[in-house]
């Protein structure tokens, strides 16, 4: 049993500028001001109880509201995760110019800012945008709206988190031995096989970490649903602001922050749960 | 390794090189302004304020200025908050003049923040009709430099005769679907005004106008919110209501709409700058669209009380009301009768009168209903 | 053509190779359109619908973006803020991932779990706290406050990327070190680095992308007095025409595009999922 004594003390010590950094303006803020909104006064008093979100719940547009951000949130980071693993499988087992090219290409919108994305998409989407503009040219008109609804935020958040998933499904796959693949050849598997039986579960670490911090970054994601969603029903994100600075009722945008971070909360937990490393020694 | 090396030593040669800068960079002293300008408002009254009415100042009375812009009203109560705070300090405040909302300068009336602006220290007051909805709402602290109102923009190419009132409008909308919208009145002010004038349609604007707050009479703002949402399946794509001024303006352009609620003074200068074809005219309608949304007030403990005063009369003359508009197509703060008669000529058609905006409360809660009631599926 | 590679299970040669080539090309019009949809509205005289190409080509959308003082203080603010906030967090984190890495002591997983709150728990919700709190510290509205908000949404790149890279490095290399007589530092400072070095700059890149694209925390703490490019890029986006907004995003990208270039390499090595790895 370890015992943690001055190697305890001296990495407390170097953990701690950052971590009251965390504690000042973050944790102790979340804090007290999610205590904020357990504080209803009722006959004269002020207690503490849930009241406050169960008036929420029961208004429908906030309803709505968290029904829609699950909705695009899981369908977002499901999207990404569905592109990103074919193509990490590829960038990992492929050589050649078009590999090369893919390799390029996937990280592109890293470093793109994410209003600027959010920005070119709606010239590329919108009405009469540049898609529209393109399709007429060869004739094709009368496009479903791709843009200020639900389609556009999904559309540009897997745009946006294209690298990061790739990124963290093909350095899971590096890990992963040739040999194994090849024994796995040996004894007579098909690729589809390999995949299921060998490659997915050693990859497991990569699709936890990827699958949790997408979702747990689309939830919260502020910009590309301000300036690419539509006007009802909105992701919580906007509704929190718009409670904030349009209706001025401050209480009811940190419920909502509040909410958004325990569904995140929760997404991380799974996170932990599935990640958590034994100590090599 | 070599490479990473030589990564590393640029970046770290970068990072230094960058502190230093910043370190020295810092927003240099220099001279010290005479009268610091707080301004809300779009990027059209920022410009008109850079590039004209300061140089103009300046050059007129030697005096340094300095504004502070702040985007659309954005910050507006962290401003009034600031002025109140260095009031209760005791201290002096660095806002000199602060253009807002005349229903700001009302809530900073509760804390006698403000200088009472008589014809004893400010002689051009007289040239100002205190009868105006701006006076009136900012409890007589506020004075109005400019007026610039909602207006309709229609495109000639479809539109040939534009509707005169209010109800002819909403025939219109009903007989052309898909082709009039209004922003999202939490973005922009041309899209509330569609709102607060379908509120008044049922109630009377002065009720809603003055500081008195009474969250029981919204309840008589329900058939103008049912009345707005009847109109979804003919707005633009079934309900599409765009996110600020600008983006109106564009659909417009585009001719995806052919007729919209829009601010005097952008769809003028964006007409002649050829972001929106020619086509575009601007009609006001009876009763009349809201405006009067800016007024000028000066702190009573601004530290150069004196100098704010010389600037807002100044802003008062001929010369720079007629920059004021010249520039943003509305009307002038002072009355028509003292201004320049080919000016008066030039506005005549679109600077009639306004409806005043609902007190800042009232405006939050219309904002939510709309949300909730009009953008929002079935309730 | 395919020289040396694990290739054998996606069999069908030609096929497949078609298949891929068309999922090139799909996602390049996914990725590259909207952008060069952007840099086109940058040079647009006049563009109405339905045409393909701007009717007019014109730089004048530059000279009005040049010509705004705003635009223009604006990206003097992100040059100042950026690298400053990015040298802080190198300052502040890396001792302590190192520490992470290598002490044992009590809650260490909690603790570095906890960095995770400061992207997960969204900024508007802390608007007034934060605001309170600056207040009173004097911090609102100046540049060591926006400095200091920027800063917080670098910790969890800044810790858990180092602290991952630090892990992977096998210990017996420093305990070498160190039996020949090399003290702590040194031993960091000559062994530990330099094999960390990869790791370090992928997470000094992320930080500094995640300071350079914030925006919440500084419209709240730097407004408006105190703009960023990202806070002036919606300001922009939402009220000035088209071609102003393509404009300032190509010059909001420059920076990062420059780091792409030098980064390449560096993000494939695996070093940005060791961190997540806790």
């Amino acid at each position: 049993m370890k015992s943690f004594g001055r190697e305890g003390a001296a990495g407390i010590l170097l953990v701690l500028p950052p971590l009251l950094l965390l504690a000042l303006l973050i944790l102790y803020p979340a804090a007290e001001a999610v205590l904020g909104t357990l504080r209803v006064e009722r006959a004269g008093h002020v207690i503490y109880s849930l009241d406050r979100y169960r008036d929420m719940l029961q208004t429908v547009s906030l309803r709505r509201s968290v029904g829609f951000t699950l909705m695009v949130t899981v369908i977002s980071a499901g999207a990404t995760f569905l592109l990103a693993y074919p193509l990490a499988l590829y960038l990992r087992f492929t050589r050649g110019w078009v590999s090369s090219a893919l390799m390029a290409l996937f990280i592109v919108p890293l470093f793109i800012p994410v209003v600027i994305a959010s920005f070119a998409m709606v010239t590329f989407l919108e009405n009469h945008g540049y898609v529209e503009t393109l399709l007429h040219y060869v004739g094709i008109e009368g496009l479903p709206p791709l843009m200020f609804n639900a389609v556009g935020i999904v559309l540009t958040e897997v745009w946006a988190s294209i690298p990061f998933a790739t990124l963290v499904l093909l350095a899971g796959l590096q890990a992963i031995d040739d040999s194994l693949i090849d024994s796995a050849r040996d004894v007579g598997a098909g690729p589809l096989r390999t995949f299921v039986s060998v490659i997915l579960p050693l990859n497991t670490v990569a699709t936890i970490i990827s699958l949790s911090f997408l979702f747990i970054g689309i939830l919260g994601s502020f910009t590309i649903p301000y300036l690419v969603g539509g006007n009802a029903p909105q992701m919580m994100s906007v509704v929190m602001t718009n409670y904030f600075t349009n209706y001025l009722r401050p209480e009811i945008s940190v419920a909502l922050a509040a909410i958004s971070f325990v569904i995140a909360a929760l997404a991380g937990a799974a996170y932990v749960m599935g990640v958590a490393r034994r100590e090599t020694a | 390794m070599t490479r990473f090396r030589m990564t590393v030593g640029w970046t770290t040669l970068l990072a230094v090189v960058a502190l230093v800068v910043s370190l020295t960079g810092q927003p240099a002293r220099g001279q010290a302004p005479g009268v610091v300008l707080y301004i809300s408002g779009d990027t059209n009254i920022q410009e008109m304020f850079e590039k004209q009415l300061l140089p103009m100042y300046e050059k007129d009375t030697g005096m340094k200025t300095k504004m502070v812009f702040l985007e659309h009203g954005q910050g507006a109560a962290g401003i009034l908050a600031k002025i109140i705070a260095a009031k209760r300090a005791n201290t002096t405040t660095d806002v000199d003049l602060y253009e807002t909302q005349p229903t700001f300068i009302a809530q900073g009336a509760q804390d006698s923040i403000w200088t009472k602006l008589t014809k004893d220290n400010l002689t051009n007051i007289a040239k100002v009709d205190l009868q105006r909805p701006e006076v009136l709402v900012s409890a007589g602290f506020g004075i109005p430099y400019r007026g610039s109102s909602v207006v309709l923009a229609y495109n000639t190419k479809f539109v040939k005769e534009p509707p005169k009132t209010y109800d002819q409008l909403l025939e219109w909308i009903k007989k052309n679907p898909g082709k009039f919208t209004y922003c999202d009145p939490q973005t922009c002010g041309s899209g509330a005004a569609m709102l607060y004038t379908a509120i008044y349609k049922f109630v009377k604007a002065e009720d809603y106008s003055q500081l008195a707050f009474d969250a029981s009479k919204e309840t008589a703002w329900e058939p103008a919110l049912q009345l707005l949402r009847s109109l979804k399946p003919a707005i633009y794509n079934n309900g599409f209501y765009p996110n600020g001024n600008v983006a109106v303006l564009q659909l417009l352009g585009r001719e995806n709409i052919w007729m919209a609620p829009v601010w005097s003074d952008q769809g003028v200068s964006q007409r002649d700058q050829g972001l929106i074809p020619k086509t575009i005219q601007f009609t006001q309608i009876t009763p009349a669209f809201t405006g009067g949304d800016s007024a000028m007030a000066i702190p009573a403990h601004a530290e150069h009380q004196a100098a704010g005063l010389q600037f807002l009369n100044w802003l008062l003359t001929t010369k720079p009301q007629t920059v004021v508009v010249n520039t943003l197509a509305g009307y002038p703060g002072i009355q028509w009768k003292f201004m320049p008669k080919d000016v008066r000529d030039k506005f005549a058609g679109i600077a009639g009168n306004f409806s005043p905006l609902p007190n800042a409360r009232y405006q939050a809660d219309a904002k939510r209903l709309w949300q909730e009631k009009v953008a929002g599926s079935a309730q | 053509m395919t020289g040396g590679s694990v290739f054998w299970f996606l069999s069908v040669g030609a096929f497949r190779r078609g298949l891929a080539i068309l999922f090139l090309v799909g996602l390049a019009v996914f990725i590259l359109g909207p952008l060069l949809s952007l840099v086109l509205w940058a040079f647009a005289g006049q563009w109405f619908y339905p045409a393909l190409l701007p009717q007019e080509f014109s730089l004048k959308w530059w000279t009005v973006v040049f010509g705004n003082r705003g635009v223009m203080e604006s990206i003097k603010y992100s040059l100042m803020t950026a690298p400053t906030v990015t040298a802080l967090s190198i300052i502040i984190c890396l001792p302590a991932a190192y520490a992470f890495a290598r002490f044992e002591f009590p809650g260490r997983r909690l603790l570095l779990l906890s960095f995770l709150s400061a992207n997960s728990f969204p900024k508007i919700g802390l608007y007034i706290s934060i605001a309170t709190l600056f207040y009173r510290m004097n911090l609102m509205t100046t540049f060591w406050g926006v400095v200091l908000i920027q800063l917080v949404g670098t910790l969890l790149f800044m810790i858990w990327i180092p602290t991952g890279t630090f892990r992977g490095i096998n210990r017996s290399l420093e305990e070498a070190a160190r039996d020949v007589g090399a003290s702590g530092l040194r031993t960091f400072l000559q062994i530990t680095l330099p094999i960390a070095m990869p790791g370090l700059l992928v997470a000094t890149l992320f930080a500094f992308l995640a300071a350079f694209d914030e925006a919440q925390g500084t419209l709240i703490v730097g407004s408006p007095n105190f703009i960023t490019m990202p806070v002036m890029m919606y300001t922009l986006v939402l009220n000035y025409p088209q071609p102003v907004g393509a404009v300032f995003s190509i010059l909001l990208t420059l920076p990062s595009l420059v780091l792409l270039l030098l980064a390449q390499r560096l993000l494939r090595q695996g070093y940005l999922a060791a961190g997540y790895a806790l």
